[in-house]
């Protein structure tokens, strides 16, 4: 835990309002971290995912001697010192050869956690594919395919879908240029083959390009830019269901809540539907028929008394 | 000559495609094609790729407004729909001041345009026109001595053009 700063000048200030909690958030930072043992692939990989990930990520190269499974204090250090939620730390080790543990911070504390295990053998850095790059900070297209990641119920592969979305979605700005759809990430799934079996995530990057296709949309051509790995999923702690609820509130915002029981048709007209009472059809007013009264020595009564009714219900 | 051939730009999947637009996201429920061994895997993961982008930037294209500026052309993207959890708690709401304190307590509520307005305008049942209670055009008010009941004049009757006494003066030392 840091220490709380009491700002004395106004620059201080500004550091911690930046890094206050507010309304709507400034875009989630990821750091990149190493453990004490690190193969070369796994390095790569991180390479890779942080140049993917910049201007909004950082990266450290110092060992650090930490088991996020077992003790995750010093990731949430981390997180805090850098004001990065979303953290990814690599290691490798006998038991656990090639891992990238993907790990969400709320609040500078651990959200959830989940390890990937790097494939080795199909694992292929950027530098490895020839033709053109994009272009720094665009914001890619995601698609997930398979039906793993659509699950109802939390498993690791809605996680990993959950994290990817928000390692990938960037700064999320409201508008997009539409030459900035350049590029697209492609996370896909085999189908699992029995209830234990737990299939590779793929990982892939393609460039786009457009052709014209004589229609009005274009035809779309992919070509793999990289990193491409795949991944064995590992251990994963899922959220605190209390800390998951509190992550997933919604501020209140400044936009009005339809009412309800008003709507516009389509002339433009405002139309509102109110609740009235139950109607007492005793009180009706029927036709009257000079046949039909009481009495002719009550004509004079019945005539006043109707008087007085008739404006009532017209009402 | 004759014209290039349509290019296919349609995806077909049994289960079709869901989008979140918002983070330019396109989810594909269909399981992958069955493993073949005579098409390499990266061959067809890129095809899924491919269809998956395919699709969606038709969705993009086809749905959402444009807008062509001097940067280029922009879409609109709508607000996100998946629900990704927040990096920090919300912020605390703000403290209420002691004013807002007992104005809650009270029952006090700021005026509204109406209410501020009805004050400021008067209805004079003898000339039967609203009339402003206060600034430019607005009503004298009864029994006061205005402030110029005195004015020097010169033989003539004029009023005296010396900027130091009357009218002016007084203004001046008031502003």
């Amino acid at each position: 835990m840091l220490r709380q700063i009491k700002p004395r000048n106004a620059r201080s200030k500004r550091a911690l309002e930046k890094k206050a909690p507010k309304a709507i958030e400034n875009p989630k930072s990821c750091l990149f971290l190493r453990g004490t043992t690190c193969s070369q692939i796994v390095q790569d990989a991180i390479t890779d995912l942080y140049s993917l990930r910049v201007p909004l990520a950082k990266k450290f190269t110092k060992k650090n001697a930490i088991h996020p499974f077992e003790d995750p204090a010093s990731l949430e250090f981390f997180s805090e010192k850098n004001d990065a939620s979303l953290l990814v730390f690599g290691s490798s080790s006998k038991k656990r050869p090639h891992t990238l543990t993907m790990i969400r911070t709320f609040g500078h504390k651990t959200l959830d956690m989940l390890e990937l295990h790097l494939d080795p053998q199909s694992h292929r850095k950027i530098d490895q594919f020839k033709g053109r790059k994009f272009a720094v900070g665009l914001r890619p297209m995601i698609v997930f395919a398979g039906t793993a990641f659509d699950s109802p119920v939390a498993n690791e592969y809605t996680m990993a879908k959950s994290f990817f979305l928000d390692f990938f979605k960037g700064e999320g700005s409201d508008k997009i240029d539409v030459e900035g759809l350049q590029y697209i990430v492609s996370i896909s799934a085999e189908e699992p083959l029995g209830d234990d079996d737990k299939p590779a995530i793929h990982l892939r990057v393609y460039l786009i390009s457009t052709k014209r296709s004589g229609q009005k949309l274009p035809r779309v051509e992919v070509e793999e830019m990289g990193p491409r790995m795949d991944f064995r999923v590992g251990r994963m702690q899922e959220p605190d269901a209390e800390m998951l609820k509190e992550a997933l509130k919604k501020p209140r915002t400044n936009e009005e809540r339809t009412k309800k029981n008003v709507t516009t048709d389509s002339m433009g007209d405002k139309l509102g539907r109110i609740h009235l009472g139950r109607q007492d059809l005793s009180e009706l007013q029927t036709r009257k028929m000079k046949g039909l009264k009481r009495s002719r020595d009550m004509d004079d009564e019945v005539a006043a008394g109707d008087a007085d009714e008739a404006p009532k219900s017209k009402k | 000559m004759a014209p290039a051939p349509k290019l296919d730009i349609t995806v077909d999947k049994p289960t079709p495609y869901t989008f979140d637009l918002g983070l330019l996201l396109a989810n594909d429920p269909n399981p992958l094609p069955a493993a073949d061994p005579a098409v390499p895997q990266e061959e067809r993961l890129s095809a899924v790729a491919r269809d998956g982008a395919q699709a969606l930037v038709n969705q993009l294209l086809s749905t959402l407004p444009l807008q062509s500026t001097q940067a280029g052309v922009l879409l609109d993207l709508p607000p996100p729909a998946t629900a990704l959890p927040r990096e920090k708690p919300l912020p605390p709401a703000k403290e209420q001041t002691k004013w807002e304190k007992f104005a809650a307590k009270k029952g006090i509520k700021p005026k509204t345009r109406e209410q501020r307005r009805a004050k400021a305008t008067q209805f004079n049942e003898a000339t039967g026109e609203w009339e402003k209670t206060w600034g430019y055009k607005g009503k004298r008010k009864e029994g006061v001595v205005p402030d110029d009941w005195v004015v020097e004049v010169n033989e003539n009757g004029d009023k005296l053009d010396d900027k130091k006494s009357g009218a002016a003066a007084k203004k001046r030392r008031k502003a």
